[in-house]
């Protein structure tokens, strides 16, 4: 059995990119809203890393949602997926809060650089200028909708795997938790990189106010993995053997092991660590500890994806 | 942050109340489907003997006709397992893989756009290749993996008991009627008197995965020699 091609291997690579975007889109918009709330304030528009995390999150959902669109047999029928829903199809109900969280993204990114675009507004476009006073003024709401889709839009990466219940790697309840999570964590590490490549201070308060969410972060993705594996191990037959195989000597026990636990995972945890006790922060840390953690999540996405579709009993 | 707050609350709030009012909507649509809406009298099965079957594979071959199935996929397969026993007494055992028009099918519950869906008329799960954008995500989720995208028509495709081909004129399914051996036994699960519930009652049958709750109606009659499975 080859690693990439094999009998019952019905989604692909592309299907892994897309379900790591959407987490990630997820994640960065998550961190940016932390960091205003808690850190920046009025502030934030200021922020490279805001800053960085405004421009991804948009583009990776974009991106996501054309690989996803790309990938059907018939990519001029996307319409239809639009227009006619299934409300017991997690497919459909994802592609809802898709929609749903770019819209409310674009609102939440205008009130957050409203000052900026209204700079370069001018006196020119004053409907514009009403909707985004309008907008501002119920930054409060459109905040605490973004945060609860963003947390469907990363959990539902793992719904969409989970509801395969011919698959028992993939039909497991821990599934949609750790890929919430990992989402997360790569929205973090994508803020992070895209903050310092925008010139943003590696030793900035924003760098150490998501280090310090990235730590437990990672031991709760550590804790998780170890939960799925741990239940689908101990619930004997078809999953375990599932698991076993999954975990074993072969070319994803290795991107598993390598991969997911040691660089995406270890290694960044020991760069946190190592940092939080160091006084200072270097661009090169930064920029390191976070492609090793993206690396790590988008390792993890096709590990599980390839190695699930291979348990077809 | 006051002011802030109590936005947030509303805007969560009203995030809330839509979602409650679309599940109660939902739970008085799921209401009225389970009352009256007089049950259909018809839910075709079928029954494969695997006594009876000798492997030829004239059901295939009937059924790409009938139904024009290029080359390079099936909606039916026969699956040989076997040789058991020494020579000259070796058997073999035959197994029919196609759609097991499950009750509780995953194919019908993934699809986003309702192509995939149930015929209420004759319990058929049938594709509407209109609305079928080809996301694969019925393939994926169907654990007896006998859906496939159709090359030509880039929709998703599997047995449908003829139900275009040949039900519609009121002939037998392509596989049915090619049967050598008479191996295939097709008919309304709901007449006592059909020849499909009769055989049911005559000989113990079994049903594949049925663990996964898909309430499947391919019936198969095991073989008598071949291996005892575990
Ligand atoms: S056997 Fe597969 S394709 Fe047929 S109804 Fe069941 S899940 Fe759907
Ligand atoms: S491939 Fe077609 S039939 Fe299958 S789930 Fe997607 S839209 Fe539905
Ligand atoms: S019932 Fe019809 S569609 Fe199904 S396998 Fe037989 S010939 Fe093919």
């Amino acid at each position: 059995m080859s690693a990439f091609h094999f009998e019952g291997l019905v989604w692909h690579w592309p299907i892994a990119i897309y379900l790591f975007l959407a987490g990630l889109s997820a994640g960065a918009v998550f961190f940016a809203i932390m960091l205003k709330h808690f850190k920046l304030f009025h502030e934030a528009w200021h922020s490279p890393f805001v800053q960085a995390a405004a421009i991804i999150a948009p583009i990776a959902v974009f991106g996501g949602l054309g690989i996803l669109v790309f990938d059907l047999t018939r990519p001029l029928d996307f319409w239809k997926i639009l227009v006619f829903y299934n409300t017991s199809s997690v497919m459909s109900m994802g592609v809802l809060v898709l929609m749903a969280y770019q819209v409310v993204l674009f609102a939440w990114i205008a009130c957050v650089f409203h000052v900026r675009i209204g700079q370069l507004l001018g006196n020119r476009l004053a409907i514009v200028r009403r909707l985004l006073n309008w907008l501002v003024l119920q930054e409060a709401a459109i905040t605490g909708i973004l945060v609860i889709l963003a947390i469907s839009l990363g959990a539902y990466t793992g719904f969409l795997l989970s509801a395969l219940i011919g698959f028992p790697l993939l039909n497991n309840p821990v599934l949609p938790l750790l890929f919430l999570i990992s989402g997360l964590s790569s929205g973090a590490a994508a803020t992070l990189l895209g903050g310092v490549l925008l010139r943003g201070n590696p030793n900035g308060v924003e760098v150490r106010f998501i280090h310090g969410i990235e730590i437990p972060l990672i031991l709760v993705e550590i804790g998780l993995l170890f939960t799925f594996f741990a239940g689908l191990i101990l619930s004997g037959g078809q999953s375990q053997v599932a698991a076993l195989n999954a975990l074993g000597f072969g070319f994803w026990g290795w991107i598993f092991w390598a991969g997911v636990i040691g660089i995406g995972l270890t290694l960044p945890l020991a760069f946190n660590l190592w940092m939080k006790v160091s006084a200072d922060r270097k661009f090169a840390y930064v920029a390191v500890t976070a492609s090793f953690s993206l690396l790590g999540v988008f390792l993890l996405r096709n590990f599980i994806l390839y190695t699930g579709q291979m348990t077809g009993t | 942050m006051q002011v802030s707050k109590r936005q947030f609350l509303k805007g969560v709030g009203a995030l809330l109340t839509g979602v409650s009012v679309y599940g109660a909507t939902r739970t008085l649509q799921a209401d009225s489907l389970l009352q009256p809406e007089p049950e259909s009298e018809t839910k075709y099965a079928m029954v494969h003997d695997e006594n009876a079957c000798i492997g030829c594979n004239a059901c295939v071959q009937a059924c790409r006709e009938a139904n024009q199935i290029p080359e390079g996929v099936t909606r039916v397969k026969i699956e040989r397992k076997g040789p058991f026993g020494e020579y000259p007494n070796q058997s073999y055992r035959f197994s029919r893989v196609s759609c097991q028009h499950c009750e509780a099918a995953p194919c019908v519950r993934v699809c986003p756009t309702g192509a995939a869906y149930i015929d209420k008329e004759t319990g058929i799960v049938a594709v509407n290749g209109d609305r079928c954008v080809g996301c694969q995500y019925c393939i994926a989720a169907c654990p007896y993996q006998v859906r496939y995208i159709h090359p030509e028509t880039r929709t998703a495709d599997k047995c449908d008991f003829c139900q275009k081909t040949r039900l519609a004129q009121g002939l037998q399914p392509a596989c049915v009627e090619a049967c050598p051996t008479k191996a295939l036994t097709f008919g309304n699960l709901k007449d006592p008197e059909s020849e499909l519930v009769k055989l049911l009652k005559a000989k113990p049958s079994y049903r594949a995965k049925v663990d996964l709750g898909t309430r499947p109606k391919l019936f198969h009659i095991q073989t008598i020699d071949g291996e005892i499975m575990l």
